[in-house]
């Protein structure tokens, strides 16, 4: 098979001992500065671009790729243990994630999120190596009006995906829409809730708000048991998901595997919005849905499988296409060029062992990843030891530092202080601050998909549904407005949320579901 | 060539080591003499209105890794990005006139941005340019299915083209509109969130054409993936010998993204002097030219005053278009 040379010289490239070194490198610096929040890959990488002048392309790119995803990872353990989201497609791990280590199961968490990034970022791999140049063209297939009505699933899935009441998570995805339209119109350039600041010219941003609501949020919470008897740490229970959190947790990690590879695919939002569609998958099958929230396994393998695999995923449209899908792609595509290769359409062909070198030194990494996180889950789950006095004030400085350094702005550190206020009397009043930040990230994309959409329709709003793929979607938008109520005249009003799977789901994976009397 | 930038950063590099040595040792090695004898005073911050990453950085990066050399000090890059590069400018021309803090100024920034936004506009009067770094030219692209080979083809369409820009008030929309409106060709202004969103516009055949810097738009012209239709520089672009400029085709669109090196105004003479000689060395290294071919960027390493008059008589001329076609360039939406 001649097609498949390359790919086996990829693997003796990344065997290369310096290659292995710079990958282990490169995943153990993405982990940590993916623990630090704010501080995020793409400014690292930034960073630590002129390290990589001395060595080859491939060894550069191979390092650089393994901060990425070290990242995701690193991001995943202070959301678990600190209730810190670093990034967008975090935020839904948090729900779960913290509730788990609450109970002294933190180890779990960290254990089921380390197994499925690691089979989420294979699976996705695996699919990138055989149908990279085939699903390329799904990128460019994706128009604003897909984004769009693309939008607007992701919005009704964080209606599906809060654990509190239906209407308290409708004012609080109300509030991060309104959130989402601080800033200078991108259209017009209108100001909009500026008050004349250039500060908030380019509108808010995730980083503080995100760190806000539910990291400092949680702790002015917590402060209010401060007369009481002091909460004592929380226990231990394992550090190692157990055998029924694996068998649990099997199918989540399969489908999450799926919608992370091809959602991640898509510039823009592919990797929040496979988060989210994966938690609200396994939420809408599981036999009763009100585990999660509070400490469902599934609800931290779902979306850690799912933003790992995208985050693989996303490197197709770069290394097929030479589009950059996201802002840390953005900057490896940089790196590339100052080490003099063009990533774009003729990368496969002209630097075949790059391409290769770089893809193969995923699984490497990904392996690296799993087999250094394990044993590391130990450690981490020390932190929480710590009495909540000494760790609180510790993790209140490292946000504010963290989210300094996003932008250096002084400015972002007061947004922190807000939101956090804010967060608190969310917390305090049964909000959920989930709802509101994942409204928030996905306003944007609904706003500016839908205006793009207009000017190309000509203001004709029809126009959604005869577009092949949009009109697909908006089919399956009314399918999940209407299944809950179809279910509900069914059972006579009484029902519990809807437990239909969706049909696209793989017929193997369907169990037949009986909803709970 | 990748190598010899590599030997060039690495040299230079060893060579800052070995001149911030001799500094530390008390040995004034600065290259200004009287009034700014304590220039540099530790390490000068070279601040980005940008994100990290993007082609204004990596300029940014560039000239400053070099420029350390020369002035023996370090000079870490800051990135300050919001408001198109207005928060950095406006934090820039507010801090001390001392020459540790230097700008990456865009172009855009005086003479576009404030077609948009009046508010926010840079005055050049706040900042003393030390010299010009380099050219990054527009392109205005198509998919090759979509039958527009040259501006005639577009002047003959007789339809009206959707147009993808890189956001509002920037050189891709400011040059798509002139140039529409010239022709007196209907076109559809379709703003996106930057190059990238943009050319995946294009790509994807979901707009007709779209302006995009050339760096951005190169490797998928090189492999026929996208048609180049014109460029709005001045001149013919080196990088794209055959394919004319908009000016030479009679409509009168020169636009490109300069970029200058600024310290607020006031900062003494010897001491713009001091960071100009450094700028120039790093310009003269075989690293930096060799990282503007890779960029495609075409230098243009001008003096501060011609700086100024090119970029007033742009923002002039831009003006006096704008009104005279009645062109918003805030109307789309």
């Amino acid at each position: 098979m001649d097609s498949f040379t390359p790919v086996l010289d990829g693997f003796a490239v990344v065997l290369q001992p310096t290659n292995l070194l710079y990958c282990l490198v490169g995943v153990l610096v993405g982990m940590f500065v993916g623990v630090l929040p704010g501080l995020g890959p793409a400014a690292t990488i930034a960073i630590l671009l002129p390290l990589t002048f001395d060595v080859e392309p491939v060894t550069a790119i191979i390092m650089l790729a393994g901060i990425f995803y070290g990242a995701q990872y690193g991001g995943t353990v202070t959301s678990v243990l600190l209730r810190l989201p670093g990034e967008a497609s975090s935020v839904v791990t948090v729900f779960d994630g913290y509730a788990l280590a609450r109970q002294g199961k933190a180890g779990t968490a960290l254990g089921i999120a380390a197994i499925g990034s690691f089979v989420g970022g294979t699976v996705s791999i695996i699919a990138l190596t055989f149908l990279a140049p085939v699903v390329a063209s799904f990128a460019l297939d994706f128009g604003p009006p897909e984004y769009a009505v693309l939008a607007v699933l992701g919005i009704l899935l964080v209606a599906t995906v809060s654990n509190g009441g239906r209407l308290k998570a409708v004012v609080a995805a109300t509030v991060g829409l309104l959130l989402a339209t601080v800033g200078r119109d991108r259209f017009s350039g209108a100001e909009r809730f500026t008050f004349d600041s250039l500060s908030l010219a380019d509108g808010l941003d995730f980083v503080p708000i995100a760190m806000g609501l539910f990291g400092l949020g949680e702790i002015l919470y917590n402060l209010e048991s401060r007369d009481g008897p002091l909460r004592p740490p929380a226990k231990i229970a394992n550090v190692w998901p157990s055998g029924q959190d694996l068998r649990r947790s099997t199918g989540a990690i399969g489908r999450g595997s799926v919608i992370g590879f091809v959602l991640g695919i898509l510039p823009g939002g592919g990797a929040v919005l496979s988060s989210l569609a994966a938690y609200a998958f396994e939420k809408r099958r599981a036999k009763d849905p009100s585990r999660f929230g509070k400490g469902a396994v599934e609800g931290v393998a779902a979306p850690e499988t799912a933003n790992n695999a995208a985050a693989t995923s996303s490197f197709i449209p770069l290394l097929t296409l030479g589009i950059p899908a996201n802002a840390t792609i953005a900057v490896i595509f940089g790196a590339l060029l100052i080490h003099g290769v063009t990533p774009g359409p003729q990368l496969v062909d002209e630097h075949p062992e790059l391409f290769w070198g770089v893809v193969n030194s995923m699984y490497i990494g990904n392996i690296l990843l799993l087999v250094m996180s394990m044993p590391l889950v130990g450690v981490f789950v020390k932190v929480l030891r710590v009495r909540t006095s000494i760790l609180a004030p510790i993790t209140v400085l490292i946000t504010l530092i963290g989210v300094y350094t996003v932008a250096n702005s002084t400015f972002d550190i007061l947004l922190v202080c807000v939101f956090g206020v804010l967060g608190y009397l969310m917390k305090k009043f049964g909000f959920e601050p989930g709802p509101l930040l994942l409204a928030f990230v996905l306003g944007s994309l609904l706003e500016s998909s839908t205006r793009r959409s207009l000017i190309l329709f000509d203001g004709d709003v029809t126009g959604f549904l005869t577009r092949p793929i949009s009109g697909t979607l908006v089919a399956v938008l009314v399918v999940v407005l209407l299944l809950p109520l179809v279910a509900r005249l069914r059972r006579g009003g009484a029902a519990p949320p809807a437990v239909e799977t969706d049909d696209t789901a793989p017929a193997a994976d369907r169990a037949p579901v009986k909803p709970r009397a | 060539m990748r190598r010899t930038i590599v030997t060039g950063v690495r040299g230079a590099a060893t060579a800052s080591v070995v001149v911030l040595a001799l500094a530390a040792c008390g040995g004034n090695l600065g290259t200004a003499g009287g009034a700014g004898g304590d220039f540099p005073d530790g390490p000068v911050t070279v601040v980005v209105g940008q994100d990290p990453g993007g082609s204004t950085d990596l300029i940014g990066r560039a000239v400053a890794e070099l420029a350390s050399d020369e002035l023996g000090v370090a000079l870490p890059v800051e990135n300050r990005p919001g408001a198109n590069g207005a928060v950095a400018s406006q934090e820039v021309a507010d801090s001390e006139p001392d020459g540790q803090t230097v700008l990456v100024l865009n172009a855009s920034l005086i003479a576009i941005t404030s077609l948009v936004s009046p508010d926010d506009a840079v005055s050049l009067d706040d900042f003393t340019i030390i010299t010009g770094i380099s050219r990054d030219d527009y392109v205005l692209v198509t998919h090759p299915e979509s039958g527009l080979a040259t501006l005639g083809d577009i002047a003959a369409s007789g339809q009206t083209l959707d147009f993808a820009t890189t956001g509002v008030g920037t050189g891709s929309q400011l040059s798509q509109q002139l140039l529409f409106h010239q022709m007196g060709v209907q076109g559809n202004d379709v703003p996106f969130d930057g190059g990238s969103p943009a050319l995946t516009a294009v790509l994807g055949k979901q707009v007709d054409v779209a302006s995009i810097q050339l760096g951005e738009a190169y490797p998928q012209i090189e492999a026929g993936e996208l048609v180049p239709l014109v460029v709005f520089s001045p001149e013919r672009n080196e990088y794209l010998p055959d394919v004319p400029t908009a000016v030479e085709e009679g409509y009168d669109v020169p636009v490109a993204q300069y970029r200058a090196l600024a310290v607020p105004a006031g900062t003494p003479d010897a001491t713009v002097e001091a960071l100009r000689s450094a700028f120039e060395a790093a310009f003269a290294d075989q690293g930096y030219q060799d990282f503007n071919e890779q960029a495609l960027l075409t230098p243009h390493e001008v003096s501060g005053e011609q700086v100024v008059e090119e970029w007033t008589a742009a923002k002039e001329k831009y003006e006096s278009i704008v009104e005279e076609y009645d062109i918003d360039l805030g109307a789309a939406g």
